[in-house]
């Protein structure tokens, strides 16, 4: 499913507001993570990065850098108004969150307790999935209308060639000024050019692959 | 540079196709060896048939329960439903009669090549049916159902422990099978160009995938722009693997020959000539005796355009396993025999005249493009080979 809680970690690395900027920032070099929640009496109470770590600190060569790391507790540098999401949210609605808030993680709290952590690095690993990229197949846009019944016409012209559909992504308003829809198909075939043929011939435009230098999708 | 070749083949391998209009055609390889016989170029060689392969040489690298549906599968005893869950019985990869013997003996004859190569009975083995370089562990994928390179490998490792294999896959594919069998294995490299998966199936294949754990730094991938022309073809192929297989130090090459990177070949969008199918199996000749005492295995693999392109590459392929010179024009009789059949008009010399394919209009982006393709390569993958 995709759902925050089937691409969320549930092994989360905490701190408290006690501890020292030193050790948090070991703590993200070892793990190689980047961000740490905060947690008082088992509640949540921040967030912090290793940027907001880094920005507080005197720069890598400072003499004082050492002696500040130990004394900077969490506590002073974290974020205590934090963004979460729910582990039933939709992974394309954190994905929007964290999008449009320009932030790079949402820990997942279910009542009060923190169940997880969505990282953009998680929200990429669905869109692996999603797109079926780690199955073969042979990947295809198609145009569209936007309306009722011309998505099953494609899915159609598919079946009839005898092809599997592996994924289907479907982007509205990116075709023709706005008017059309276009599809990321992803097939599970080495032989797409039945079905690029037969789409072509009922009027659906195959923006991708190209078929000759400078034909349709000359972007390349 | 004169040691024994070896040519395997069996007319047996010729009943690995999906038949009707499937265009993986065994015909491809009747034509190919007929046009070698043509040439004079099996004069003093003799055809050498090889046994199929063994249910314990296919597990080497596919499960069990995956063989035994194609055994059932090829004897009308397993139910679509089954064989779906394996592809088996798509567009692509259709049931056809006998199925597992047909496979079966492709990758016999991988293994019989690679035995004859590593144990000094010939010093080159061609065997132009193998190259099935996109069967998975239980899966049959892009007309290949059984990995016959990869099984040969992983016999090599069994019967020569130690030993170092370089596989060198120049299909206009990625060769996705194989690499992901060795994917951990830092003593098998495998090296792909190819048709960027951005355009072409299987999707994989971008330098990025370099192997994992102990093997990172051992799968190599060049992926190239479609219309890619032979001079940026070579560039990149000189750029790249000369000096990964100097470093990786094999102790036998194994080479997927497939032709279908050619500009007729149906399938893709490079635009390649007979140009490279000389130049590939030449250097790759040259650094198995420069790295490995002239250990070389050479297969086929894709090659959809079956009238004009694939004899015509294989023919020079044996020619270059073989120590001989290609003749210029194709023979009367060949040409006789297969014009009838063929939708379209034959060339009458073995080599493409390069006039008949100009550069492209956008040449020169195309060959900027793959630049930066080697450059990323150099940078980020071959200096994780020691």
């Amino acid at each position: 499913m995709l759902l925050v809680r089937d691409s969320m970690v549930r092994e989360v690395l905490t701190v408290s507001p006690e501890t020292t900027a030193a050790e948090a920032l070991t703590l993200c070099r070892e793990k190689r993570i980047r961000h740490l929640p905060v947690l008082e009496g088992g509640r949540m109470v921040g967030l912090i990065s290793d940027r907001d770590l880094r920005a507080s600190t005197p720069a890598l060569g400072d003499a004082n850098r050492a002696a500040a790391l130990d004394k900077i507790r969490v506590g002073d540098e974290m974020a205590r108004e934090i963004s979460t999401a729910d582990p039933d949210d939709p992974i394309e609605q954190a994905a929007m969150a964290m999008h449009e808030r320009k932030i790079g993680c949402l820990p997942v709290v279910e009542g009060e307790d923190l169940v997880g952590i969505l990282t953009t690095s998680d929200v990429m690993a669905a869109l692996v999935r999603l797109v079926g990229a780690h199955e073969p197949g042979s990947r295809l846009e198609i145009a569209f209308p936007d309306r009722p019944g011309s998505l099953a016409d494609v899915a159609g012209i598919v079946r009839d060639q005898g092809v599997n559909i592996v994924s289907v992504l479907s982007a509205p308003g990116e075709y023709d000024g706005g008017s059309g829809s276009v599809a990321v198909i992803r097939l599970a075939t080495i032989n797409p050019t039945g079905v690029v043929r037969s789409l072509e011939g009922a009027g659906f435009p195959v923006l991708w692959p190209p078929s000759t230098p400078g034909g349709p999708g000359q972007g390349l | 540079m004169s040691g024994r070749s070896v040519f395997v083949h069996d007319p047996g391998l010729e009943a690995y196709g999906f038949g009707g209009e499937h265009p993986f055609n065994p015909l491809r390889v009747r034509m190919a060896i007929e046009l070698c016989e043509g040439l004079g170029l099996m004069e003093g060689y003799s055809f050498l048939a090889p046994k199929p392969a063994t249910d314990d040489d296919l597990m080497t690298v596919h499960s069990l329960s995956y063989i035994r549906s194609v055994q059932k599968a090829g004897h009308d005893e397993a139910p679509l439903s089954e064989l779906l869950q394996y592809c088996i019985g798509t567009q692509d990869n259709p049931v056809f009669s006998k199925m597992h013997e047909a496979c079966a003996l492709v990758v016999g004859g991988t293994i019989e090549a690679c035995r004859l190569v590593m144990g000094g009975e010939a010093e080159h083995a061609l065997c132009v049916s193998g190259g099935l370089h996109h069967a998975l562990r239980s899966k049959a994928s892009g007309f290949c159902v059984y990995n016959d390179a990869g099984a040969a490998i992983a016999r090599l490792k069994e019967e020569h422990p130690g030993i170092r294999i370089a596989y060198v896959d120049t299909d206009a594919h990625h060769g996705d099978g194989v690499q992901w069998m060795f994917y951990d294995d830092p003593d098998v490299l495998t090296f792909s160009m190819h048709e960027s998966g951005r355009y072409l199936f299987p999707g994989t294949g971008g330098v990025e995938e370099k192997g994992r754990n102990g093997g990172v730094g051992y799968s190599l991938n060049v992926p190239l722009q479609p219309f890619t022309q032979d001079a940026s073809f070579i560039e990149c192929f000189e750029e790249t693997l000369p000096e990964a297989l100097r470093r990786f130090g094999p102790d036998l090459i194994l080479s997927q020959n497939g032709c279908d990177a050619h500009a007729l070949d149906p399938l893709t969008h490079l635009s390649t000539t007979t140009r490279v199918y000389e130049h590939v199996p030449r250097r790759i000749h040259e650094l198995a005796h420069e790295l490995c005492g002239g250990r070389w295995v050479a297969v086929g693999g894709g090659g959809y355009d079956i009238w004009r392109v694939v004899p015509r590459a294989w023919a020079a392929l044996w020619a270059t396993v073989s120590h001989q010179e290609l003749p210029e024009t194709m023979p009367g009789a060949w040409l006789a025999k297969w014009g009838r059949q063929s939708p379209v008009a034959l060339p009458d010399l073995t080599r493409d005249i390069a006039a008949n394919y100009p550069p492209i209009g956008r040449a020169a982006q195309v060959e900027e493009r793959n630049r930066k393709t080697i450059a990323e390569f150099k940078r980020k993958v071959l200096p994780l080979l020691a």
